[in-house]
């Protein structure tokens, strides 16, 4: 008798208990499963759109015959932007791969957004909801791009003893992070005149110094385009950024050429051609910011010639 | 009496079974349907910041060394093209395929009006410059209009010229 009890409830109980919970399992596991997904696809989503409306946003900051462009960028969740760069052939690629914060950690997504004729300098990641971004033609000799300099707005840089006409930028700039003067505690200290700060700037000699690390800049006609860079990027995005201003540089050098042979058809009787493949050469054999200064000279001399030029080709 | 509960047992393990494909196929349905609408929408933002990019891109693009006018004409002049420098682009543009991010970038004369496309032979008498033209889906032309200068030969003496122009560019249509 109390065999069959237990033999018939047991039958009885675990056919709809043993539904309920395979079922009620099942389908369990399946909603979380596809929960997780779909917020991981639309965090994904949010990501690439918001990079690519970054990169959008960038557009303006082209500069026409102004000294510099700014912009700011605000996006309603904390964001970590990762700067990517690489240098390959043709153009090297600029690449930002955005990290937005949800639930206190940050939402790991392995989209990024490129483009080929930006070049923003920057540390390696910034955290922050606004970020400021402003631009400065670079030219050498002639123009070979707009530098975009971004920075979180949670980042405070400070400005000591800078130069009168760098003040003079920083404060028409109006960005509410560069400080030239009342400096917090906790800023970022970027001094021209003493090697105790977070970062040394060495205007004459064009060495940026930050720790044990050193970035040479240089420009054409007092241009501070590359001092700029130098103080707000990571080492390594630096570095990558001049590899690839030189492979820009050096297709302009052969579009200036070929503009030449145009302008000899039309009848200007100019012929800097042999320079310009000299200067291309030079150009080519840039690595790194330290041999910049070695083309500086031969830059400025071409930047002579050209303003001699009956047909200037720039 | 075992026989009996075992038959029943196996009806319910078929049921329960069926009741199983059933719902996932159900789910699958469900995915399959949130899917197509949400990629729909991607698609529809994709093509929607193409656009963007191509409208502040046209506003800005006259400025870039590639086109810009520099000081060869005398002064640094706001959308102002060198078409010397566009047409000696032209020949060389295999490797700024995809620097812009856009499919065309059309140049065009609107005054004087000339619809004849620039090519080695007829240049600079000519309106029409396709500097990139990929043969892909593209969205309708954003346009800014420009003054496209060159030199030109004037009896004895080498003189700037400029015309009105228009430039126009697309981008890729993801939808």
């Amino acid at each position: 008798m109390k065999k069959y009890f237990c033999k018939k409830g047991a039958i009885e109980v675990s056919f709809g208990w043993l539904f309920a919970i395979i079922a009620g399992a099942f389908i369990l596991f399946l909603a979380i499963y596809l929960g997780s997904k779909i917020i991981g696809s639309s965090d994904e989503t949010i990501s690439a759109e918001t990079g690519k409306e970054i990169t959008i946003l960038l557009n303006p900051l082209e500069t026409s015959f102004e000294n510099a462009q700014k912009t700011s960028i605000t996006i309603p969740a904390e964001t970590r932007i990762t700067n990517l760069c690489s240098n390959e052939t043709p153009f090297g690629t600029q690449t930002l791969q955005l990290d937005q914060k949800r639930f206190n950690a940050w939402s790991k997504t392995d989209i990024k957004i490129s483009s080929y004729n930006k070049y923003i300098f920057s540390e390696k990641e910034i955290v922050g909801k606004k970020f400021y971004l402003f631009s400065k033609p670079f030219n050498f000799p002639f123009k070979i791009a707009n530098l975009i300099y971004m920075t979180s707005a949670d980042d405070v840089y400070c400005f000591k003893d800078a130069p009168s006409d760098i003040e003079r930028e920083i404060s028409n700039l109006n960005q509410s992070n560069l400080l030239i003067e009342n400096c917090p505690d906790e800023s970022i200290k970027v001094c021209f005149n003493s090697e105790s700060c977070d970062i040394g700037v060495d205007y004459s000699e064009g060495e940026v110094r930050k720790g044990e690390e050193i970035f040479y800049f240089t420009g054409i006609e007092n241009s501070d385009a590359l001092m700029y860079a130098a103080i707000f990027s990571d080492k390594k995005v630096y570095e990558c950024q001049i590899k690839r201003l030189m492979l820009r540089l050096e297709e302009l050098v052969n579009l200036y050429k070929n503009k030449e042979k145009i302008l000899q058809e039309t009848g200007c009787n100019d012929d800097i051609s042999t320079d310009l493949i000299e200067f291309g050469g030079l150009v080519n054999d840039v690595e790194n910011s330290f041999d910049l200064s070695a083309v500086k000279e031969r830059a400025e001399e071409i930047e002579k010639m050209n303003k001699r030029l009956e047909c200037m080709l720039w | 009496m075992v026989k009996e509960f075992s038959k029943k047992g196996q009806m319910k393990i078929q049921q329960m079974a069926f009741m199983l494909i059933a719902i996932t196929l159900f789910f699958v349905l469900v995915v399959v349907f949130f899917l197509a609408i949400s990629l729909q929408g991607v698609r529809r933002t994709a093509t929607m910041l193409e656009e963007e990019n191509a409208m502040l891109l046209v506003s800005k693009l006259a400025n870039s060394p590639e086109f810009s006018c520099g000081n060869s004409f005398g002064g640094s002049r706001a959308n102002c093209i060198d078409f010397d420098k566009v047409f000696a682009l032209k020949k060389t543009l295999n490797k700024y395929q995809n620097f812009w991010g856009v499919t065309k970038i059309y140049i065009r004369k609107i005054y004087p009006e000339d619809e004849i496309e620039c090519t080695e032979e007829n240049y600079p008498n000519c309106g029409l410059i396709k500097l990139l033209d990929k043969n892909v889906n593209s969205t309708s032309f954003s346009s800014n209009f420009v003054s496209l200068c060159r030199k030109e030969k004037f009896v004895n003496s080498i003189e700037d010229k400029c015309e009105i122009a228009i430039l126009m560019i697309a981008s890729e249509d993801k939808g």
